[in-house]
């Protein structure tokens, strides 16, 4: 029997008549309509989702689609089969990227609504008309300043630095004795004394920035992020592969280095360069200059933070593992050596153990996860992963070491989520062919850790590789072929990339991104093994690291990353570390939340028996040795063969 | 039943109060679900939950310790697999003799002075049965006392006699055997009256835990049962039967360590029967034959079967020989933990290709670990090179590090400056190419 | 009131395989040999009966092995230096199946030849080792699993190096393969799934978790084939396999069995010695799920099949 097929694409109508059973996309084809199949009409990628307006037609398989969606008509062309007249509207393919039900892209920095610069900042500034000096009103410089600021601002005690006072007779006169202080408050002890930042001549426009910086210190990538401190707003967010790097890509390497001579000074020097070259362009974009700011918050493993702080870490790698500090005080830039402002401050959030540092509880924080009623699991993917598991009766945390591989390190053609990296991957499981979407839209550099994800679930499901990882020799593609390291894909031809050379993911990549997933997977299981909680009853899966701006949630399941759940239940937070330092520079109350997140955690050594060792073997596979954990992917494989 | 971490932080007060010595109340918690510490360590938990988790912590088979110049213990066993947890009670090995047998003495002397070594560690017969099987029985337990100060069982269905002989061990927990339930009472002061512990017997499950209930109530705790069971077959299924119900059913009245006789079926069967026993549940294992090369099998087979799965077993550290090297053959490096040294051994010896393995002490770590932990580094390695002797062995000093930890190459230089140090793979399975293309 | 036995009643079980194809079967062999099938723990006939029982293998060289212990070169003599004459001597020892092992100096000519010979020399089912170098294994079983094409032989070694090969030829050829992983629960069950993915069905695998000798690591062995079985009866399909054990290979390469001289007295008696060690090391897995028991010496071949008797008489 016959029907016809009206399709609607960039509003042009066509029709054409097709027998019953013909696939949707058979028919468009006919109709002379492009549908892009980037997974090779496999239901597996989603972007051929079409609008069904009119008439009925059978789905086959709605796996991409959200219930809503099916709701309002959409349906899969690769999947959907004709069997009566139907009209078919074909979306642009920007819509159908932004309805994919499986893509976590991270929300957008906004300014936490109850933000009221006055309630809540330390640093402050406060516009003061002091009373010239004359022959008769012999005060000294400092004591006038102390009587403005206590008279005029309230401010009845204030402390200074030497440097301070060696340059204050300067903007007094400058200015004309009217001047413009940055103080900074104690505001949960408002009565313990101020701290005089700077004496700007002049009067400075209440609503011009004070600015402050977030910045997190990662094994792998550090971030920074300007902030305006007065309207809260974020200004510039940059980040950069950390520079010891060079020097050791895990903490382990990085402690032993630091323990050699020089080596201590080396590695302070390198995370320096990297955090004030980060600072340099970041105030660029804004025109301010980096003394122009006032605060940095820094978050960042705990020995992230000593080798920043020059302090010795050894001790952290060593049994008993213990810091030489968890919770450094306030300190001032000058002496930690990041170029803000000489006096401004340096606040090094709290960690709670070794290997559990401020980055984990600046991300609780961030996550809202010790607020909630419900057990939820907070999985951060970093070179260390850290892993949380609570409500706001219970914190228990520990780390697994992961290697640097989803932030695009450590393999071959690995790169930052940034311009020009490989950022989400189709294969077409006949012709092997791949498809990909490169950040930017140019020729393609290598490939971030969201891309390095999508390939790796892509070449599993298209048989590229196994179940173990082995590349299929026997594959019938060019793209697959023997190189240096063993079997390897080549996802790009040199004469489509940005450097000439071809992009290729080899038998060791796949080795260390599988060593990566494995140790996390096995943290969380282990986790929720030691405390008696089944991973089925976490109420959400809160997901934070630097592989890119969004996770395909489908994909890091497909791979064993992530549990098996409703996808509905996974967020991405993308970068909870900087967040949360955002979140404490801003405001002095969450500031504190830290320190008690901090206090409330439990660590949970994971190495101590050989659980975490089977644990993890057991998840060196795609996706995993136990595939009933795994349901949704056993189906996706059934389908797929 | 077992409480988890969270389950038992419930109870606690939730103030991490820190005075337990961890930082917060689920960490005590957790380690209290580890049995890893006693909750009399925090001074603040309410009496109410103190009983319920006292209940929880309950062994549900007994610890029964028989004692005289050395002790034995059985019970206090958690679970029905190995690797569910660990077995922690070594079934005692006791060699039976009759009273009959002039050279009674004799045999238990010779048992009694038994040492055998094994990876460090140093095995004995735990104890000796005597059978009174007429003949004097009191002078055969007094000859046997003065031959060993081990723990003794006492055979006899006389309780006159069984009292005499108790006699002599004051101040000892012997083990008696056996009540049934015709003389249970009669056992059962006997027991009492002397400290001893009780086997039982009975031709059923049912028989047996009707026994102990009653012996129990005459005020004797320490209870053994004597499964019966006439062949491999039959004492396997008993045993685990007692056991599930032990373990599984909570079912106090077996909850009780088992007493296995290996010789019964005749000396041929008697190693099969007695490896059976040691993996299957028994509490103690008595031997009619003692033979060095018997006891030394069974005791390598206990200690192996209860090594605890949880804990990574080491290697003896060491220089070990792979096919046959010879001086030119290569000198490989790794780390004494167990399943990084089979993966080594295994693939090199899988190659057919000649090379030393030199192990070294890294406290039972795998290699990246080790080294994390600070444990495998180059003044280790240079100690084991050293200590090994490896120089004497080989015409070419060149060492082979495991390419994971290739960072040390340069510190491996300074601390054996005659040596030629080359980095190798860092997967196992890649060695034997190495081998063959760069160590030539 | 009687006490209520607690028995397990499990969704799962192992799967039957047999090795050896008769005439009728489209082979040679004059029987064939079944196991698997359990639908409970080891031997625990209150919950259910064993269908199969363990059975023992002999394993014999194609050559004569220069680094046997004297004690096994005593009982075999001259039978060593002729496979065939070896496998028939093994029959007689009880041998439920031969397990021919080939070494790194045979030709693939060579290795043809030994099995045929062994083959037309004793109807029993046979088991082919492979040296043990993923390379040279496949050189050698390919054209083996060609030549005996039917006859359903096991082939080994199959290791996560050269599974593809080894299952492909056995699937075209009809005969089953011996999945052997290092003694590691997840690693078994991950080669299974690699091979039955390839399309060889289920029942022609049979899986080989390696295990130490009494005294060196038999304990692992143990708890990874405990952990297998109960994962099996739990309904896992990838772990429902039958299972190999080598105790004969692993402790004749112990100092307790291999040698008599310069040991500690305390070892006593050397070839009473070296049978407990065999034995003991077979016992101890077949407790713990063992299908297959591939020994070396006779007298333990007795010992462990007497055993397995008892175990399984109702």
């Amino acid at each position: 029997m016959q029907h016809t097929v009206t399709f609607t694409h960039n509003d042009k109508r066509s029709s054409i008549s097709v027998p019953t059973g013909t696939m949707l996309t058979e028919a468009a084809q006919l109709a002379g309509i492009e549908i892009g199949q980037p997974c090779g009409g496999q239901g597996r990628c989603g972007r051929c989702a079409v609008l069904v307006t009119e008439g009925d037609a059978r789905r086959r398989s709605t796996l991409r689609l959200s219930r809503s969606d099916v709701d309002e008509g959409y349906a899969l062309a690769c999947q959907t089969v004709v069997e009566g007249d139907v009209s078919i509207l074909v979306p642009p393919q920007e819509k159908i990227e932004r309805r994919l039900t499986t893509d976590r892209v991270v929300a957008e920095v906004t300014v936490p609504v109850d933000y009221d610069y006055d309630q809540h900042q330390t640093i402050h500034r406060v516009y003061l008309e002091l009373t010239p000096p004359s022959m008769e009103d012999q005060t000294d410089d400092w004591a006038r300043l102390q009587t403005a600021l206590r008279i005029q601002a309230g401010i009845p005690e204030v402390l200074c630095s030497l440097h301070l006072l060696q340059t204050l007779g300067k903007p007094l006169r400058e200015g004309e004795w009217n001047v413009t202080a940055v103080v900074e408050k104690n505001l949960e002890f408002p009565e313990r004394p101020v701290r005089l930042i700077e004496v700007f001549p002049g009067r400075v426009d209440d609503y011009s920035p004070i600015w402050g910086c977030a910045i997190d210190i990662g094994t792998t990538t550090v971030s920074l992020w300007l902030v305006d401190l007065v309207s809260g707003q974020v200004k510039a967010q940059v980040a950069e592969y950390n520079g010891q790097i060079a020097r050791g890509e895990d903490v382990i390497s990085r402690i032993i280095y630091s323990g050699k001579a020089g080596g201590e000074q080396e590695m302070r020097q390198r995370v320096l360069d990297t955090i004030n070259g980060l600072l340099e362009t970041a105030c660029k974009r804004v025109k301010a200059k980096p003394e122009d700011v006032m605060k940095a918050t820094i978050a960042g493993n705990s020995t992230m933070i000593h080798l920043l702080l020059g302090i010795p870490a050894s001790s952290i790698r060593l049994s008993p593992f213990i810091t030489a500090v968890n919770h450094p005080p306030v300190m001032i830039a000058k002496e930690v050596g990041i170029n803000i402002h000489h006096e401004g401050r340096v606040d090094c959030l709290p960690g709670v153990a070794s290997y559990v540092g401020a980055d984990i509880t600046a991300g609780v924080l961030s996550s809202g996860l010790e607020t909630s009623e419900n057990v939820s699991l907070f999985i951060d993917v970093g070179t260390n992963g850290e892993i949380v598991l609570g409500n706001r009766d219970w914190l228990v945390t520990c780390a697994c070491s992961a290697g640097p591989a989803f932030e695009g390190a450590g393999v071959a053609n690995g790169m930052r989520a940034t311009q020009g990296a490989i950022e989400e991957v189709w294969i077409n499981s006949d012709s092997l062919e791949p498809t990909y979407r490169v950040i930017g839209g140019g020729k393609p550099k290598g490939i971030c850790g969201s891309g390095l994800i999508a390939l790796l679930s892509e070449a599993f499901l298209t048989g590229v590789i196994d179940k173990a990882g082995n590349v299929n020799l026997m594959a019938a593609t060019s793209r697959v072929r023997e190189g240096a390291h063993g079997g390897e894909y080549v996802l790009v031809w040199g004469a489509e990339s940005e450097s000439g050379e071809d992009i290729v993911i080899t038998r060791v990549d796949v080795d260390n991104l599988l060593r990566a997933k494995a140790a996390i997977y096995a943290g969380f299981s282990i986790l929720a093994d030691t405390v008696g909680v089944p991973l089925e009853m976490t109420d959400r899966v809160l997901v934070g690291g630097s592989f890119g701006k969004y996770i395909n949630v489908e994909k890091a399941v497909q791979i064993g990353l992530l549990p098996d759940m409703d996808w509905s239940r996974f967020e991405f937070l993308g970068n909870t570390s900087v967040k949360g330092a955002y979140a404490a520079l801003l405001d002095w109350r969450m500031r504190d939340r830290i320190t008690e997140i901090a206090k409330r955690m439990t660590y949970v050594e994971l190495s101590a028996d050989n659980s975490f060792y089977d644990a993890f073997t057991s998840a060196l596979f795609l996706p995993h040795t136990d595939m009933s954990r795994f349901p949704s992917v056993a189906e996706a494989l059934a389908k797929s063969n | 039943m077992a409480l988890s971490g969270i389950q038992i932080y419930k109870m606690l007060p939730q103030t991490n109060c820190k005075e337990c010595g961890f930082p917060t109340c689920l960490a005590f918690a957790m380690k209290l679900a580890a049995k890893q510490v006693e909750l009399s360590a925090c001074p603040y938990v309410s009496d109410a939950s103190k009983k319920q988790l006292a209940e929880s912590a309950a062994p549900p088979i007994r610890l029964v310790t028989l004692k005289a110049g050395t002790e034995v213990k059985a019970g206090n066993e958690v679970v029905m697999f190995r690797h569910e947890k660990t077995f922690y009670n070594k079934p005692g090995v006791f060699i039976r003799v009759k009273a009959s047998d002039a050279d009674a003495a004799k045999k238990v002397a010779a048992a009694d002075a038994y040492k055998v070594n094994y990876v460090g560690m140093d095995f004995v017969i735990d104890g000796f049965a005597v059978e009174a099987d007429g003949g004097d029985f009191v002078g055969a337990v007094k000859a046997v006392r003065d031959a060993t100060k081990r723990p003794l069982i006492l055979i006899a269905k006389d309780v006159a006699l069984l009292d005499s002989a108790l006699s002599l061990l004051a101040g000892e927990s012997a083990l008696i055997y056996s009540a049934d339930a015709s003389n249970y009472e009669a056992f059962a002061d006997v027991a009492k009256k002397h400290k001893a512990s009780l086997v039982v017997t009975g031709d059923s499950l049912d028989a047996l835990a009707d026994l102990t209930q009653k012996i129990q109530a005459k005020g004797v705790e320490d209870i053994v049962l004597d499964l019966g069971g006439k062949n491999l077959s039959e004492w396997l299924q008993r045993s685990t039967q007692a056991r599930r119900l032990a373990i599984k059913s909570n079912f106090r009245a077996l909850g009780y360590p088992v007493i296995f006789f290996a010789g019964q079926n005749g000396a041929a069967k008697e190693p099969v029967y007695a490896a059976q026993a040691i993996s299957k549940y028994a509490g103690f294992v008595v031997l009619d034959t003692f033979t060095p090369e018997l006891a030394y099998a069974l005791l390598v087979l206990r200690e192996n079967i209860y090594t605890d799965p949880q804990k990574p077993i080491q290697v003896q550290p060491g220089i070990y020989e792979i096919n046959s090297p010879k001086p030119e053959s290569p000198v490989l490096i790794t780390t004494n933990f167990s399943i990084t040294y089979f993966a080594v051994a295994n693939e090199v010896e899988g190659s057919g290709l000649p090379a030393w393995l030199v192990v070294c002490d890294a406290e039972g770590m795998s290699v990246l670990t080790a080294w994390a932990a600070g444990k495998f580094d180059a003044e280790r390695i240079a100690k084991a090179i050293k200590s090994f002797n490896v120089a004497d062995k080989v015409s070419k000093k060149r060492v082979v590090l495991p390419g994971h930890v290739a960072v040390l190459s340069g510190e491996l230089e300074a601390e054996l400056p005659d040596w030629e140090i080359r980095v190798g793979p860092r997967e196992a399975v890649d060695l034997p190419g190495f081998m063959k293309q760069a160590l030539n | 009131m009687p006490i209520e036995i607690p028995k397990d009643k499990w969704p799962g079980s192992v799967k039957k395989v047999t090795l050896g194809a008769t005439t009728a079967e489209g082979g040679t062999r004059s029987r064939s040999v079944t196991v698997g099938g359990q639908t409970t723990l080891p031997y625990l006939l209150f919950e259910a009966p064993t269908p199969n029982k363990p059975v023992v293998a002999i394993e014999i060289k194609s050559h004569k092995p220069d680094d046997w212990s004297p004690l096994l070169g005593e009982v075999w003599g001259d039978a060593m230096n002729d496979p065939a004459q070896w496998a028939k001597k093994a029959e007689e020892a009880g041998a439920d199946i031969i397990v021919l092992a080939l070494t790194l100096a045979d030709s693939p000519e060579d290795a043809v030849k030994a099995v045929k010979s062994v083959l037309g020399a004793t109807g029993l089912p046979l088991i082919v080792w492979g040296p043990g170098q993923a390379e040279k294994d496949n050189d050698l079983l390919v054209p083996i699993a060609e030549a005996t094409k039917g006859e359903k032989i096991m082939l080994g070694i199959c290791e996560d190096k050269n599974y593809r090969t080894i299952v492909a030829t056995a699937m075209a050829n009809g005969h089953v393969v011996q999945a052997r992983t290092p003694m590691d629960v997840n690693l078994a069950k991950q080669l299974n799934i690699l091979i039955t993915d390839m399309g060889l069905p289920a029942d022609r695998v049979i899986m080989d978790p390696t295990t130490g000798a009494l005294g060196y690591g038999i304990e692992y062995g143990y708890s990874v084939m405990e952990r297998l079985r109960l994962a099996a009866l739990q309904g896992d399909g990838m772990t429902q396999l039958p299972m190999l054990v080598t105790p004969g290979f692993e402790a004749w390469k112990a100092k307790e069995s291999k040698v008599g001289e310069g040991v500690p007295e305390a070892w006593g008696d050397w070839k009473a010695r070296a049978i407990h060690w065999e034995t003991l090391t077979a016992m101890a897995l077949v407790e713990s799920g063992a299908d297959i028991i591939v020994l070396r010496h006779p007298e333990s071949v007795k010992r462990v099949k007497d055993a397995v008797e008892e175990l399984v008489a109702a």
